[in-house]
């Protein structure tokens, strides 16, 4: 459960920054991008992955780097990597793909920055809600996102190759995403096929069990 | 963190010999030429799901690993290219670790064993095999021994075909009889024991489905490929499901008696092989069985297996490990999509600790096969799948194929019977509804022939989505949440057809109109009544699941308790209804004895799920109070910090997202909830009362539940089922140690409300929720906080 400590401090130190990917340096931010992700996360990823990502939605994803002082060359410390598009023809999803910091970097508020910076340009670009999943091992990455307000919906079992569980975490950004309609709402009622015989359903509310029960 | 998805998807692909593999590396190179590196050819429809299943191309090679055995080399970059490479992507990649080792393992399956080397390997597939059964892949678990593959492949045309020494030019009588005779039986039949698991896995696991569901079923489809808990890949090899089980059993006897004569071999590691083929024996004879345990009812080869675990355990130190038999470079040849996995390794132990629970389960499912009714069945079906850790996927295909399989319950029971058994033990004891089948009237204008049609109807709708109450818990546990949020929209529309069913059939049957105190009338609509207690049944199994796999933030908990109590009393108010009705009936017939009999057996069905779900509602009550007086006092762990993104009202809203289109109970809106959860306008010392007072009363109707039993009067008997039954006491048990322990967090709360004595500041409270499954959780439905005196501040005043 949740502990009490408070959320890491949001001083990142002053060589830091925080900048949007650029494809005009994708050789150079793909790789440092890849290699950051792959000793990060337990699944691996191929090429086309990171392309179908940046290709399609690299303004949704941002890198923090930072400055060696001694040799002033620029490195890449955290990434965020996320796409923006109609749930299945309902609402307007942002789903972040990867986040990752390098582990010395760790503790400085930079992953929740990137993760605000990626959701903010999702909120803008018109996202209704948020969602992605996390390794229910991963306790820093659920409180991270739980401290911005996701809540976990669904729990999928088994769902990564290392055989690990992971947490649906889901964020609405307005309301009544709820009960905006999807093409496939999995909670829609099925289609209208018992009623062969019958006409259509009566509108619910004139229920004649509704007045009663419970009461 | 996205997931992978390639390696779960079904490739069930026949390797066609007729495939003539060509070569297009001219071709290849020339149409690449023109790209510059790193430049995305994109088709519009390449979707993620496919870029997340794509093969990488690099490491100056590309490998085709689809095509299983015809490995395809082509050369076609230079290393520069290296980099766009994930080596873990790479089907053909091997680590720096095996560089200069080459791509194939050159062990010898024809070499000579010690007796105890082959202990060793038959322990050490017995791990893989267990590994498999808790859902790794063959490829990482049982498909790394170098002896399962020399079996497997080529793919064996006849049973003699078999053996290690095939496709060499070895005749069988130069591979030395250790290997032969007895490591062969019992590879060969560790594979078929695979194949019998397999083959009842893949027909019953997924869920069936009626035409209805399967729009949905395709949409969720990347979900289901997603989550497994059992990898059914076979990666183009067969399980030899094509050879007769008798011969497998009958390399095992041959095996066994050979073993008996050896009098070379030490005693005790005779002891130690023998010990293994017969266990071997009795698994494969009792897998064997499979659904067969309807008409045999017996479970004497897995208990003779369990009988046999403990000599495996104590002789397992006579073995000589032989760890290069194994080998993860064999995934390079399997048809799979995915580069090679490191391979699992689970403990004999655990192994071990697998298979008992497995035999366990196998034997307790004998349990649930007499049929008691309805109610009984699914005690019995949730208490035998709830224990934890979960029976494994074989057992719980096993008891979804047994609940239903073509249109009979158990193997016995017509479906129609079995939902009319709960019609009449719920909702229509004694009535012509049910009666009306039982006619021959065949007048059309009759009405108990149009009451027959109609009932017909209806158990045509509603049988499978009834059965399907009963199977969800053969899901995980994670799934049965998922499943039970779906089915909860069907119920909602079923329970409206049921209305629509239920005026036409009060029409035919000439139901008298109920008078209420206030005037109006009403009529007893059984049917749609049935449904909505069904409906109330899953919503509050959806909640207890979301406090069992720890969906809930603790900021949720004091309102989540309140919307679980808030279910339970709408479903007591519901079946108050159902009482009055069948009341009402009994007075308006008077006449018949043998009415009042089934009418009486009802009512103690009434008052056992009434006692039930008091216990339920009170334990919600007082665990909601509790919550509230420690998140007023700020002792509460928070999950969500002040400057988040979303609201409460946002919140409730996702977190309401199954419920939001339910007609019935209706949604509450959130100032409603809100004022609800969090008792808006309660003093402390109301509250305190509040939670003081009904954990008072949970705590006696759990012991009245237990007093129940888990089990009602079927036909004047219960059913027998000790162990069963135990596990049903067991988790009461552990619901009243919950309630204890809420008692005493309660106290702890009063105490430190007295020593604050009102001041605003926050209570000098440590509080601890265990997590579920955790020891001081004691029930993972009941998340019960652990509240203590804080070490580290003084006393405020």
């Amino acid at each position: 459960m949740a502990s009490s400590t408070p959320p890491a401090s949001e001083n990142p130190t002053s060589t830091l920054r925080y900048i949007r990917y650029d494809s005009a340096h994708e050789d150079a931010y793909v790789a440092a991008m890849r290699q950051l992700i792959s000793k990060d996360l337990s699944e691996p990823y191929s090429i086309y992955v990171y392309r179908y990502f940046l290709y399609q939605w690299g303004d949704l994803c941002f890198l923090a780097m930072d400055t060696d002082p001694t040799t002033g060359e620029e490195q890449m410390v955290g990434v965020v990597v996320s796409k923006l598009e109609p749930h299945r023809h309902g609402p307007m999803r942002g789903y972040i793909a990867m986040l990752a910091v390098q582990e010395e970097y760790r503790g400085k508020g930079i992953a929740t920055k990137l993760v605000r910076m990626a959701i903010d340009a999702m909120e803008k670009g018109g996202a209704d809600e948020i969602a992605l999943e996390t390794e229910i091992t991963n306790t820093g990455a659920m409180k991270l996102y739980e401290r911005l307000g996701f809540l976990r919906s669904k729990r999928l079992h088994r769902y990564y190759l290392n055989g690990n569980s992971a947490y649906r975490l889901v964020l609405y950004l307005k309301e009544g995403v709820g009960l905006m309609r999807t093409s496939f709402d999995p909670y829609a009622p099925p289609p209208d096929h018992a009623h062969d015989h019958l006409p259509p359903a009566p509108v619910p509310p004139a229920a004649p069990l509704l007045g009663e029960n419970g009461a | 963190m996205l997931p992978n998805t390639q390696a779960r998807a079904p490739t069930t692909r026949i390797v066609s010999q007729s495939v003539v593999p060509r070569d297009i590396t001219e071709e290849f190179t020339q149409a690449a030429s023109k790209l510059k590196t790193g430049q995305l050819v994109k088709d519009e429809y390449f979707t993620l799901f496919e870029a997340v299943g794509a093969l990488e191309v690099g490491r100056n090679h590309l490998a085709l690993a689809h095509c299983g055995e015809i490995e395809m080399i082509i050369d076609l970059m230079d290393t520069s290219h290296k980099q766009i490479m994930d080596p873990k992507m790479d089907s053909g990649y091997l680590g720096p670790e095996e560089k200069g080792k080459g791509l194939e393992d050159d062990y010898d399956v024809l070499r000579d064993l010690v007796p105890e080397e082959v202990v060793w390997i038959m322990d050490e597939l017995l791990c893989h095999e267990m590994a498999w059964h808790r859902g790794h892949p063959l490829s990482q678990t049982l498909f790394t021994s170098i002896y399962l593959d020399k079996l497997l492949w080529p793919i064996p045309r006849t049973f003699d075909d078999t053996h290690f020494g095939c496709g060499s030019l070895a005749t069988e009588k130069q591979i030395p009889d250790l290997v032969h005779i007895v490591l062969r039986a019992y590879c060969l039949a560790l594979i078929k024991c695979c194949d019998f698991v397999h083959a009842r896995v893949t027909s019953e696991f997924y869920y069936e489905v009626s035409s209805v569901q399967i729009e949905r079923m395709l949409l969720t489809f990347f979900e289901l490929a997603q989550e497994e808990d059992f990898s059914t890949q076979l990666y183009n090899r067969t399980l030899l499901s094509h050879f007769e089980y008798e011969h497998f059993s009958d390399v095992l006897n041959r095996a066994i008696s050979w073993i008996d004569e050896q009098d070379t071999i030490d005693a005790a590691v005779r002891s130690a092989i023998k010990s293994r083929l017969q266990f071997r024996q009795e698994f494969l004879s009792g897998l064997q069985q499979d659904i067969n345990i309807l008409e045999t009812r017996s479970v004497d080869k897995l208990e003779s297996c369990l009988s046999i675990i403990p000599a495996l355990r104590e002789s397992s130190n006579t073995s000589r490990p032989v760890p290069e038999s194994f080998s993860w470079k064999i995934q390079r040849r399997l048809a799979s999509t995915v580069p090679p996995r490191p391979v699992v390794k689970i403990s004999f132990e655990d192994a071990l600790a697998h298979l008992k629970r497995l035999c366990q389960d196998g034997i307790h499912l004998n349990q649930v096969l007499d049929y008691g009714g309805p109610y009984n069945l699914k005690v019995a079906v949730w208490t035998l799948l709830s224990r934890k850790p979960q029976p494994s996927v074989y057992i719980r295909s096993l008891i979804q194929t047994i609940i239903m399989n073509r249109s009979t319950v158990l193997g016995a029971l017509p479906v129609k019977q079995f939902i009319y058994d709960e019609l009449a033990a719920l909702v229509l004891p004694s009535s012509i509804l049910l009666e009306a089948n039982l006619d021959e009237t065949e007048v059309p204008s009759d009405p108990r022939f149009q009451i027959a049609q109609l009932m017909d109807g209806f158990v045509r709708r509603f049988s499978q989505p009834f059965v399907d109450t009963f199977r969800s818990a053969c899901l995980n546990r994670c799934r049965i949440r998922r499943t039970v949020c779906h089915t909860l929209a069907d119920w909602d529309n079923l329970q409206m057809e049921a209305e629509d069913l239920d005026e036409q059939l009060r029409t035919l049957s000439e139901e008298p109109p109920l008078e209420l105190p206030n005037g109006d009338t009403t009529y007893s609509y059984p049917l749609s009544s049935w449904a909505y207690h069904q409906k109330l049944i899953q919503f509050r199994l959806i909640l207890q699941l979301g406090f069992e796999l720890t969906i809930y933030a603790p900021e949720e908990l004091p309102g989540m308790y309140w919307y679980l109590s808030h279910i339970c009393s709408t479903h007591l108010g519901h079946i108050d209804r159902i009482r009055t009705f069948i009341l009402a009936a009994v007075q308006r017939d008077r006449r018949s004895l043998a009415k009042h009999a089934t009418l009486r057996k009802s009512f103690l069905l009434f008052d056992r799920l009434t006692t039930h779900i008091v216990a339920i509602d009170a334990f919600a009550i007082s665990l909601h109070a509790l919550y509230v007086l420690l998140s007023r006092h700020k002792v509460l762990p928070r999950a969500f910090a002040p400057n988040a993104y979303s609201n409460d009202q946002f919140r409730y809203e996702l977190r309401m997202k199954p419920f939001l289109q339910i007609t019935l109970p209706e949604l509450v809106p959130y100032e409603e909830y809100n004022r609800e959860a969090t008792l808006q306008g309660d003093s402390d010392e109301v509250v305190l009362e509040r939670a003081t007072k009904a954990i008072g009363e949970a705590r006696k109707a759990w012991e009245a539940t237990l007093a129940n039993g888990p089990f009602d009067d079927f036909n004047g008997e219960k059913p027998n089922a000790p162990a069963i039954e135990e596990d049903w006491k067991r988790d009461v048990k552990d619901t009243m140690r919950a309630c204890i322990g809420a008692s005493i967090a309660i106290e702890t709360v009063k105490k430190a409300l007295v020593n604050a004595s009102g001041a605003a500041e926050p209570l000098n409270l440590r509080v601890n929720i265990p997590e579920a499954g955790s020891k001081s959780r004691w029930h993972d439905w009941w998340a019960v906080p652990q509240v203590s005196q804080a070490q580290t501040q003084s006393t405020k005043a």
